[in-house]
């Protein structure tokens, strides 16, 4: 179980990350919900709050939903039955969940419902850079957004209780700083007998319905609401002022860090009036006029210029002077990116005239084009890096042209050489419904449309766009690679592996009875370790799409290595290694860049050896070798083949 | 940067234990009643990728460390040593494990560890190699090279007053728990190491 620490006893100062202090925090305001599909840099929060209800015997419920959409959706039922509620997600994860998200402004709850949205600057494991406290503003939302990891706890305590307040749904903001970094966190006491899960749900149609009459009324309600709380949020508890000098800067969010450390470092106590926010959609009206009445101010906040834009908004309608800085206009911060200290810091410099230190004013170069690029690859082992080797084999051998509709997962990594299997990347599920498109209009002899998803994904948002393809008919080959768990997170279960969030045994959906449900008359499955097998399956459903002009679809199974790796440790079955026999070994290359496994390297003379720090002893290196120069350290133990194809997560 | 913060840049490629390394870092400062912040690197990049974990000790407030401003530089690797190089300042200290993964791009031109090294050099007043992943190797169990690391920083002086090795076993104890004995023995091994080379 992860993230144990999140039921650490009160009264105690423990080391927790960002995620797993919001977790706590829900906890500590009496949570009885919560949904979430994993996304980074979310999916900590929803994983420590299922090690919680596994401890405490199913308090709070905990699930993994099978996507963003109905995460939101089966938590707001939750709290319209007056449950205390929250929905994970990332940044993108929202905008999935948004239709029942805008409704559920509108039509508020009977306990409490806090959205966190983890957003992601400068796109460290996502596709776009999206500041999601826009949607606070277009939905009429509020945003609490902690003022770095230092107060996550809190700032989920007090989401959840101004949600219960107020019976209107509540962000959490958080981003990648607050949500993956580790600060001694002060532990309050958990109420465990309100954890239970337990509601009840008055019938109101005037209340629970959206229908034109009721909705009418409803925007009404929800523009006095948003006029109320814009003047109640400025006592938020997590809303400060520090320092008395001329200069105010706001420090939003994570931003309060950032500038705090800043003026420090500067010696600009006396200079500056901090204005610590935690409440940045809708600024809070009292907090603003209070800023406005200085003439300089500098506001620093982590994404887009929310609190600035609103500020200006609000120094127009009031005609102030006030002279505002920090992302818009003349920006002395970069609008793109992740805030740091040395930025703020110059800004900071800028506004108060002080100097700036050294590494602060000339930050040394980076040396990245000095060296060799480290992308995130495949690891060794990965069951994806035999299909992939097949698939292009297959794909030449019939002389197709390809195009690989991508998606979002491990298998987002076939982007890179030498497999180039992915040729767009989109969204979640995007895969198959861009292919839609792909197979459509690509009419050429030798064209081809191959979307490639995995397991998680497919069960996300693959299934609708699949049933798309079969109504309407697309010659679409469908590739689902299926590792038994959602890899690229960090090993989520989800409805293709049997098991829930709390480890409890729940029905194992068979991706193959899933495309047969949805009207796919060809389905197969290949084993992704055994590379001849996955080449002749290719061939065969490649044969069909492009004779039979219909969607097929394949299915890879072959277990995340990693996870297989822990299992077999666990059971105390240890994987035997590879070696290269160089009397074998001809220096021909196509381990080390064809097949590219990371353990395989090349030597000097050019032939290939293997790193034992790196091998899985997954074998397929033995396969694709011409010359059969690989070879196993000892005899092979058939139980680590049987692991590396079945492990699920625990 | 400020006496009072202490800076550490950890570095490595995905999987090697950066973020376990800076955990026990933490834990163990806390022990002593120092404060700690530690920013980590999660999800698509830990996936054999480049990894840099930001560790702060004591009166910090902002998570990540602005380049030329690191005390310390740990790397479990010798490229990932060069790339973050540039976020030491002058008169910090290096311990890096003489160990060199390849980055698996087909064609791509490696450096030698000399060029490597000596980049490093060029911010480091002090540079400590130690061999991790090879003693490890040695040891059964290539997991524990991330402790070997940290005890060779411990004794090389990279992480101050604010952790010694008693405190960084019982810190090792409280983050790995039934993991925790041949991770200590390793970060004994990794002092004996940095002792032997000074």
């Amino acid at each position: 179980m992860a993230h144990r620490e999140v039921l650490s006893p009160p009264g105690k100062r423990v080391i927790m990350l960002g995620n797993v202090a919001i977790a706590r925090g829900f906890l500590e305001a009496g949570l009885q919900f919560a949904a979430a599909y994993p996304g980074t840099p979310s999916t900590e929060i929803v994983e420590a709050l299922s090690t919680a209800s596994r401890v405490l015997g199913g308090k709070p419920y905990v699930e993994w939903s099978v996507n963003e959409k109905v995460a939101l959706e089966a938590a707001l039922g939750a709290a319209i039955a007056g449950a205390r509620a929250i929905a994970a997600m990332k940044h993108v994860g929202l905008n999935v969940a948004a239709d029942p998200f805008f409704s559920s402004a509108y039509l508020g709850v009977d306990g409490a419902l806090v959205v966190v949205s983890a957003d992601d600057p400068w796109m460290w494991s996502s596709q776009n850079e999206q500041d999601n406290r826009w949607y606070g503003l277009h939905a009429y939302v509020a945003v609490i957004e902690p003022t770095g990891p230092q107060d996550a706890k809190e700032a989920a305590r007090l989401a959840l209780t101004y949600s219960e307040k107020y019976k209107r749904p509540f962000i959490l903001r958080t981003t990648t700083r607050i949500a993956h970094t580790r600060v001694p966190v002060d532990t309050g006491g958990i109420p465990l007998d309100k954890l239970e899960p337990r509601g009840e749900f008055h019938k109101d149609p005037a209340r629970w319905t959206l229908v034109p009459q009721y909705a009418r009324r409803k925007r009404l309600e929800l523009l006095d609401y948003w006029d109320k709380v814009s003047e109640e949020l400025a006592s938020f508890p997590l809303n400060s002022i520090e320092g008395g000098g001329d200069v105010a800067v706001v420090g939003v969010g994570l931003g309060y860090r950032y500038a705090r450390e800043a003026v420090r470092v500067l010696g600009a106590e006396d200079m500056v009036t901090l204005y610590k926010v935690a409440t940045s959609v809708p600024f809070p009206r009292p907090l603003a006029e209070k800023i406005l009445s200085h003439d300089t101010v500098l506001v620093v906040e982590e994404g887009d210029p929310v609190a600035e834009t609103q500020l200006k908004a609000m120094a127009q309608e009031a005609s102030a002077k006030t002279k505002i800085y920090g992302k818009r206009g003349e920006p002395l911060l970069p609008r793109y990116g992740e805030l740091g200290l040395d930025k703020v810091v110059r800004a900071l410099a800028k506004v108060t005239g002080k100097e700036a230190p050294k590494w602060a004013l000339e930050p040394p170069e980076s040396l990245e084009d000095k060296l060799p690029p480290r992308p995130p690859v495949l690891c060794p082992g990965c069951p994806y890096r035999g299909f992939f080797y097949a698939l292009r084999r297959a794909v030449n051998k019939l002389r197709l042209k390809p195009v690989y509709s991508g998606d979002i997962g491990c298998y987002s990594l076939g982007v890179l050489p030498p497999f180039y299997v992915q040729d767009t990347i989109i969204e979640m599920g995007g895969s198959i419904g861009a292919g839609n498109g792909f197979a459509h209009v690509l009419r050429g002899d030798n064209d081809i449309a191959i979307a490639i998803i995995g397991d998680s994904t497919f069960f996300h948002s693959g299934i609708t766009p699949l049933l798309n393809a079969v109504y309407n008919n697309a010659p679409l080959l469908v590739i689902v690679l299926d590792n038994h768990t959602t890899a690229m997170t960090g090993h989520q279960p989800h409805p293709g592996t049997g098991i829930r969030a709390t480890g409890e045994p729940g029905r194992a959906m068979s991706i193959e009875s899933v495309a047969r449900g949805v009207g796919v008359e060809k389905i197969l499955v290949a084993d992704p370790f055994d590379v001849k097998d996955s080449e002749a399956k290719l061939l065969e459903a490649l044969r069909y799409v492009k004779e039979n002009k219909k969607p097929a679809v394949l299915v890879a199974k072959g277990a995340c290595i990693l996870v297989a790796l822990r299992t077999a440790y666990r059971m105390g079955v240890k994987p035997v290694a590879y070696r290269v026999n160089l009397d074998k070994c001809t220096g021909c290359g196509i381990c080390y860049t064809v097949f590219n496994c990371p353990a395989i390297h090349r030597r000097s003379d050019k032939k290939a050896e293997i790193d034992p720090a790196l091998c899985t002893g997954c074998g397929v290196c033995a396969q694709i070798c011409p010359f059969n120069a690989f070879e196993p350290v000892a005899e092979p133990n058939p139980e680590w083949f049987k692991i590396m194809r079945t492990a699920k997560p625990e | 940067m400020a006496r009072d913060v202490l800076n550490i840049v950890v570095t490595g490629v995905g999987g090697q234990g950066q973020i376990t390394l800076a955990r026990v870092i933490a834990e163990a400062a806390l022990l002593n009643g120092v404060n700690a912040i530690v920013a980590e690197t999660h999800g698509l990049s830990q996936r054999g990728g480049t990894v840099i974990v930001h560790v702060r000790l004591g009166n910090a407030d902002a998570p990540l460390i602005p380049p030329g401003a690191a005390d310390a530089l740990l790397s479990m690797e010798l490229i990932e040593a060069a790339r973050y190089s540039y976020y030491l300042a002058e008169g910090s200290i290096a311990v890096v494990n003489d160990y060199l993964v390849p980055p698996p791009l087909p064609g791509v031109k490696i450096p030698e560890p000399s060029e490597l090294v000596s980049m490093v050099k060029t911010r480091a007043s002090k540079l400590v190699m130690v061999p991790a992943t090879q003693e490890a190797l040695e040891r059964g169990d290539v997991r524990v090279a991330n402790m070997i690391l940290l005890g060779a920083a411990i004794e090389a002086g990279a992480l101050g007053d604010y952790v010694d090795l008693e405190v960084a076993e019982k810190a090792i104890e409280n983050v790995l728990g039934k993991a925790a004995k041949p991770n200590i023995a390793a970060l004994h091994r990794g002092a004996e190491l940095a002792r032997t080379k000074q």
